[in-house]
């Protein structure tokens, strides 16, 4: 008997499932169509303020009792969309003037669950609504979701900074991000302060100046957008290149000295060659690397001289910058008449890769 | 006076006996059920978030991107090499390389990769981090910015393949897949996500859907509908619940011991430190994950695994009983070969819920079960002939368990396509409920014995790659 009720009660559990599933449906497409319809009645209503001057008081009103809605600011988004496509600058224009509504909205916004509340921060870096402003209660709602262990809050957080365009404040974002304990991938960051909207020389140079506040993660990911950024800290760059430093510190600036070209730094990189075969080969690897930037002989009879290193990343790099360095079978011949099966077979294949690539440019 | 054909000690006897089996599997199906019903439901509640968070643009927007090597072995897949790498070139993402490791094949696999996409003989080092056969012969090509590279090797098995793809790549992270599988345009960018979002990952699993039926363009889905077949329909509304199921309630817990050969990825240092896929082994994808488990929770390293459900991968599933039969033996050899080789995780506090929960849910529910279900067939038939049988007692428990399945099953599929936005047909609708029933009271029980039967000459099938009939995913 007490198995039967068992069995009765999945049945119930089944029905109630069938009727979850079939709610489900209706209420996807009833859902659905309710978006569709009112960002159609949106880009009506926002079409008309537009081409005015100056936008209705009224229509502020409005927005802000209809946005504090998540779904109204679904919609609202989505009209935003259709309207960009039609008149750009109208729309930005028009952007200009609700200001004040998104400051409110903001402040509406940081109060909901943490997957709304990551949404408006998306919504600032998605239209630039504070671009080049400092509206402290705006910046306090946004330092406060930096915290948030959830990464879309954050990065979208972060998102809206770089739009803004403070490079103060993104300076301290990054430092909140830092301290807060949760892992913030490396790339994120570097990818994130390549789309700063503010003034990037300034930026650079209040990063470069903290740099000792940030942990080793963080300052990899802002010497990675340096490299990326600007050729402008050579000099800077040169002092990092000491044992004192991180050794991730120090493969970020040999590889920065692989993408601009800094003759002091060139001794120094040849000197990292002679690591190979330490605990230390990893300076021998991308300083091959690097070296492709620094045409000369003795660069060459380097890089010909690593070909045969025990370690395979050393000779692969030294490989690929003696190709880029544009070396020729001719140039090289030595390497294969000295018998050394490693150093050969890692040339050839540079040299036949090299003879694919002309091939492929002839006949694509 | 005892009923049927036993005397009265005998009878006895199997009147107890049949008690202690009734109790045994009124407390299996009741974990059973209990079980699908809680990974339906966490599993579909995970899906409804992630449609939120899309919704809210709680996602990485930008281009994020990790360089990755995808490896494709193929062997004898003339029919869908070509179309298969078209399909990866195709794929929105901004730095990645394919390597296809041809493991002997007999037929044109070759000479239609390196015809259809101009490639030239290379004499490419190899580094050796992973015990595999040498390669042959390499060709390289650049397709459209993308380096295209062939090896070719004698015949090793799958795992070999995937060794020598494993030397030959590149890139910090590999993905493996099937050669007869198309990757959805935004794959990639989906299954490195989480490496962006954590600093242990270790491996990421894609989620496996039937291309049967399917329309793709440039790697969308144009066209949706269930197979004609009903055989890989069934197969459709079994991948759906065993995915949303089991994939995302084991991933709560960094518990999964599975990511599908088809499509996953991994991190080629942890890959590396294991010894790269075990060439012994028929189901190397299942070995691969168990032994990473293993590994990392042997060393004390902080690793996690994680399933991306939004990371779809489309393969053709067997249409003819013959090829499904002849996979899911594979399988099942496969499950039983990690879990023998890996048997100290089994009950061992130290593996925590990997072992308690996943193991434990493998061996009983997976890799026992077509003994016990078998052994329950067995017992219903000396019941019958004992005269203890009640009739329509063990209907209504059969009806109960294969509508209440169903149902979950109902729910996977649906809560699968909504949330990601497929329209179903109604007509589609209607044929799934229909074949779910069918799929749990008919094919359940073919699967049942092919389970049961796997391990008979499983020796001579060590190497052997599956021959199934392939046919080209309907790509525009």
């Amino acid at each position: 008997m007490k198995v039967e009720i068992l069995i009765y009660a999945y049945l119930a559990v089944c029905a109630a499932m069938t009727g979850f599933n079939i709610a489900c449906i209706f209420l996807f497409r009833r859902n659905d169509r309710k978006l569709y319809e009112r960002c159609g009645d949106y880009a009506d209503v926002i079409r008309k303020q537009m081409h005015k001057d100056a936008i209705d008081e009224a229509h502020r009103s409005f927005l802000l009792k209809s946005l504090v809605h998540v779904k109204g600011l679904l919609a609202f988004e989505r009209s935003l969309d259709i309207l960009n496509r039609e008149d750009s600058a109208a729309l930005e224009r028009y952007l200009g003037q609700l200001v004040p509504v998104f400051a409110r909205l903001t402040l509406e916004y940081s109060r909901k669950n943490e997957v709304q509340a990551a949404y408006f921060p998306y919504l600032i870096s998605r239209y630039g609504f504070f671009k080049g402003q400092d509206i402290p209660s705006i910046n306090d709602v946004l330092f406060a979701l930096l915290h948030s262990s959830g990464i879309y809050s954050r990065e979208n957080a972060l998102a809206a900074f770089y739009s803004i365009g403070n490079a103060a404040h993104v300076a301290q974002a990054l430092e909140i991000v830092d301290r807060s304990g949760y892992y913030h991938h490396k790339k994120l960051i570097t990818d994130g302060l390549m789309t700063f909207q503010g003034d990037c020389r300034e930026l650079q140079e209040m990063l470069w100046a903290r740099l000792d506040v940030y942990s080793v993660a963080m300052q990899t990911a802002i010497l990675d957008y340096l490299r990326f950024s600007t050729g402008a800290f050579c000099e800077r760059m040169l002092g990092l290149l000491s044992d004192h430093y991180d050794s991730e510190i120090n493969f970020c600036a040999i590889r920065y000295f692989g993408k601009y070209r800094y003759e002091p730094a060139y001794p120094v990189l040849l000197g990292y060659l002679e690591h190979e075969d330490s605990a230390r080969w990893e300076y021998a690897a991308i300083a091959a690397f690097s070296l492709a930037a620094y045409p000369s002989e003795q660069t060459v009879r380097a890089l010909k001289a690593k070909l045969n290193s025990r370690s395979w990343f050393v000779r692969f790099n030294a490989s690929q910058s003696l190709d880029k360095l544009g070396m020729e079978y001719v140039d090289v011949v030595d390497v294969f008449e000295s018998n050394d099966r490693y150093a050969g077979e890692m040339m050839r294949y540079r040299l036949e890769q090299k003879k694919l690539r002309e091939r492929e440019l002839r006949h694509p | 006076m005892t009923p049927g054909i036993f005397n009265d000690g005998a009878f006895e006897f199997i009147r107890a006996f049949l008690i202690g089996v009734e109790w045994f599997f009124t407390a299996y199906l009741v974990c059973y059920s209990t079980f699908l019903f809680i990974s339906v439901i966490i599993g579909s509640a995970a899906l409804y978030q992630k449609r939120q968070q899309e919704i809210f643009k709680n996602v990485l927007l930008k281009d994020h991107f990790i360089p990755i090597s995808i490896i494709v072995p193929a062997r004898n897949e003339e029919v869908t090499v070509t179309e298969t790498v078209r399909s990866l070139l195709a794929l929105e993402y901004p730095l990645f390389e394919i390597i296809v490791v041809d493991d002997g094949s007999v037929d044109g696999t070759a000479a239609r990769l390196i015809e259809t996409f101009g490639m030239q003989a290379i004499r490419r080092p190899v580094q050796r981090k992973v015990p595999c056969r040498p390669a042959e012969e390499i060709y390289e090509a650049n397709a459209h910015g993308v380096l295209l590279t062939l090896i070719r090797k004698k015949n090793g098995g799958k795992a070999d393949a995937l060794n020598l793809g494993i030397n030959a790549c590149r890139y910090p992270y590999f993905i493996c897949m099937d050669a007869d599988s198309v990757l959805q345009y935004d794959s990639l960018s989906r299954i490195v996500k989480p490496v962006l979002e954590d600093e242990n990952i270790v491996a990421v699993g894609g989620t496996v859907r039937p291309a049967n039926n399917v329309t793709l363009e440039g790697g969308r889905v144009s066209r949706y509908r269930l197979p004609r077949n009903p055989l890989a329909c069934m197969q459709v509304l079994e991948y759906a619940r065993s995915f949303l199921a089991s994939r995302i309630l084991f991933d709560k817990f960094n518990g999964s011991l599975i990511i599908s050969g088809a499509f996953g990825l991994f991190k080629k240092d942890a890959v590396v430190a294991v010894g790269g896929y075990d060439a012994a082994t028929v189901g190397e994808d299942m070995e691969l994950v168990v032994k990473l488990h293993d590994y990392c929770i042997s060393n004390g390293l902080p690793y996690r695994m994680r399933y991306a459900t939004d990371a779809i991968c489309w393969s053709q599933v067997p249409e003819h009983l013959k090829d499904l039969c002849r996979q899911r033996r594979r399988w099942h050899l496969g499950l039983f070969q990690s879990m023998w080789k890996h048997r100290v995780m089994l009950g061992n506090p130290k593996f925590g819920a990997v072992s308690f929960i996943s193991c434990f849910y493998y061996l009983f529910y997976e890799l026992l079960s077509p003994f016990i279900e078998i052994f329950g067939i067995a017992a219903a038939v000396l019941a019958a002939l004992a005269g203890l049988l009640d009739l329509p007692f063990m209907l209504l428990f059969f009806c109960a368990y294969a509508g209440f399945a169903s149902v979950l099953t109902m729910t996977a599929f649906f809560a699968r396509t909504q949330t990601i936005d497929l329209k179903i047909d109604p007509a589609d609708a209607l044929k799934a409920a229909v074949l779910s029933v069918a799929e749990l009271t008919v094919l359940r029980f073919v699967l049942v014995w092919v389970r049961a039967t796997a391990f008979i000459g499983y020796r001579k099938k060590k190497l052997r790659w599956d021959k199934t009939e392939r046919k080209k995913i309907d790509l525009k």
